[in-house]
């Protein structure tokens, strides 16, 4: 390449580049944005040209059974998941972020790990498992421990994020003002805490309702979760139906994804 | 359990009494249906097989030896990690002026850019490869597009190969490649690259001497990440690569979901996990002398 030292040069490779960054930014969007646009699409088929504003694919999914069964029941897992991994990620993040000594890079492999191995892999050896130990997957104990397992470490990252830029004089300073250490927690640590705990919460909440390979491999009869449902539906369909489900569980990630922005910053998430 | 009780526990002077049962619950959850599960693949595969129950009485290595010398699952196990190193190499040059460009940024879109980079990624799989059936099908906008600008006058066949698979694994995974690149690429201080150009060098000559180099570490994490992600996608493949496009992971899944053939697809997920951990071992190896040089 020519060396960018003359004015005019620098300013032409400077746009090639705009352009090939705003190419890629589109790249990423667009598939998005082409989805939500067909599921308002009036017309018949997942194709353009998009003859007008409709609600009618909406109509057709609130309209079948299957679908809003399958979107209480991901909700249904995917609040389980949250509100057991608030609990136990948030006090494994504290234990080790305070507590552990020796053991400490070991604890946090292991708590990281289900993040570090491809889901596929997890969810054979919970299949497998589950079949061993006699739980087996005709309830939906099985998938509803899958799910827990693999956004687990969401909640542990962003809650141990936000222990480690808190001030711990802080809690030192209560301490030595005579506070005992479960008002301690409750009055300085959760709040400097909160934030994080937010948002590994929605994270994984998130994360739960999206996820494919646990679901498919660990489902009990007869209960889809929206994304199964989805995925079947496709082997035989091909209709805007189909674009208003997608629509919805990207309408409720950008909800999360908005309320991340407002409350803590997207920069602060970690995974 | 036996981790947190070989833990010294050596008491902070915040904290009387021990702490330990705050970490348990986790480590119950994790080494209970984490762990342990993992073990069971292991021993699922060298199950006898059996047809009236999951698996037979004894235990054999039969799985390994046949899959290993069945030429089409070696087809297969090339087509994944080809597939694999093409998603990881296209990554990389989409994503490394996208992070390069979110690192400088000063606009105040930029939060908005960070968005379109995050969001992709909190999609669903399943909702992110409809999207691309719809671009890629043989009627699809793709190929609306082209015909209607005269470029191609039949549609061309965009899916149910490994051409579809790798677009859409391409866009699934690219957010993969470029946080770890842009976390680098932050931590850079920019007086390198000042200094550099004060000496005289051109800005070509400061990203190739100076600011690559420095972002090594970005780059070896976030494609280990993305080849990584890509070998063992399964719903893209599942969704968009019908019989042309067949992955080890659609394969290990008819095995174990239609076939119900449990201990000889518990031997193929094995194949292709330590295929997967020689080829992160050897790239471990080749990036680790390019970084030797790294301050």
């Amino acid at each position: 390449m020519t060396r960018a030292s003359s004015g005019v040069e620098k300013t032409i490779w400077d746009r090639l580049f705009t352009v090939l960054v705003a190419a890629i930014y589109i790249f990423l969007m667009f598939p998005i944005v082409l989805v939500v646009l067909l599921s308002f699409n009036s017309g018949e088929f997942l194709a353009f040209p998009l003859e007008g504003f409709s609600l009618r694919w909406f109509e057709a999914l609130f309209s079948n059974k299957r679908f809003l069964d399958a979107t209480l029941y991901s909700i249904r897992i995917a609040a389980v998941s949250t509100v057991v991994n608030a609990v136990i990620g948030t006090l494994a993040a504290i234990y080790v972020a305070r507590h552990a000594t020796v053991a400490r890079d070991y604890i946090r492999l292991i708590m990281t790990a289900p993040l570090l191995v491809p889901e596929i892999l997890t969810a054979i050896a919970l299949l497998f498992y589950f079949y061993e130990i006699r739980i087996g997957t005709d309830y939906s104990i099985g998938i509803q421990i899958g799910h827990i397992v693999v956004t687990f470490p969401y909640v542990f990252l962003n809650v141990s994020s936000a222990l480690f830029n808190f001030d711990r004089s802080q809690e030192e300073a209560a301490r030595s003002l005579g506070a005992g250490g479960w008002m301690t927690f409750r009055r300085v640590t959760l709040p400097a805490i909160k934030p994080g705990i937010i948002t590994g919460c929605l994270f994984a909440f998130v994360i739960s309702f999206d996820i494919f390979n646990i679901s498919l491999l660990l489902k009990s009869l007869g209960s889809n979760t929206l994304p199964l449902e989805l995925f079947d539906y496709l082997r035989f369909n091909f209709d805007p139906t189909a674009a208003a489900i997608a629509s919805l569980s990207i309408f409720m990630t950008f909800a999360a994804i908005l309320i991340i922005d407002r409350t803590v910053g997207l920069r602060s998430l970690r995974f | 359990m036996s981790a947190v009780e070989a833990a010294p526990r050596i008491e902070s002077r915040s904290n009387r009494g021990s702490a330990t049962w705050m970490v348990v619950p986790a480590l119950v959850l994790l080494i209970g249906f984490f762990a342990l599960p993992y073990l069971t693949i292991i021993t699922m595969s060298l199950r006898e097989a059996s047809t009236r129950a999951v698996y037979g009485e004894g235990f054999t290595l039969a799985h390994y030896t046949s899959a290993l010398r069945d030429f089409y699952i070696w087809g297969i196990l090339g087509r994944t990690l080809l597939i694999g190193a093409t998603v990881t190499v296209i990554s990389l040059l989409l994503g490394y002026p996208v992070a390069y460009h979110l690192a400088k940024s000063r606009s105040r879109w930029t939060s908005l850019l960070y968005i379109f980079v995050l969001s992709p990624l909190l999609v669903g799989l399943v909702v992110r490869t409809f999207a691309w059936m719809i671009i890629l099908s043989n009627n699809g906008v793709a190929n609306q597009a082209l015909q209607a600008v005269g470029l191609i006058d039949f549609p061309l066949q965009l899916m149910n190969n490994s051409l579809g698979v790798t677009i859409a694994l391409t866009h699934v995974f690219l957010p993969f490649i470029i946080l770890p690149l842009l976390g680098n690429l932050q931590a850079i201080s920019p007086d390198l690259a000042m200094a550099s150009r004060s000496l005289g060098a051109s800005r070509m000559r400061t990203f190739w001497k100076v600011t690559l180099p420095l972002s090594m570490p970005g780059i070896q994490a976030g494609t280990i990440l993305v080849f990584v992600l890509s070998i063992s996608a399964y719903v893209t493949p599942a969704m968009l690569g019908g019989t042309g496009g067949r992955t080890m992971s659609v394969l290990v899944v008819q095995y174990l979901v239609d076939n119900f053939r449990w201990p000889a697809g518990a031997a193929l997920a094995i194949i292709m996990a330590a295929v997967a951990v020689i080829f992160v071992g050897l790239y471990l190896r080749l990036t680790a002398r390019a970084m030797r040089r790294l301050p």
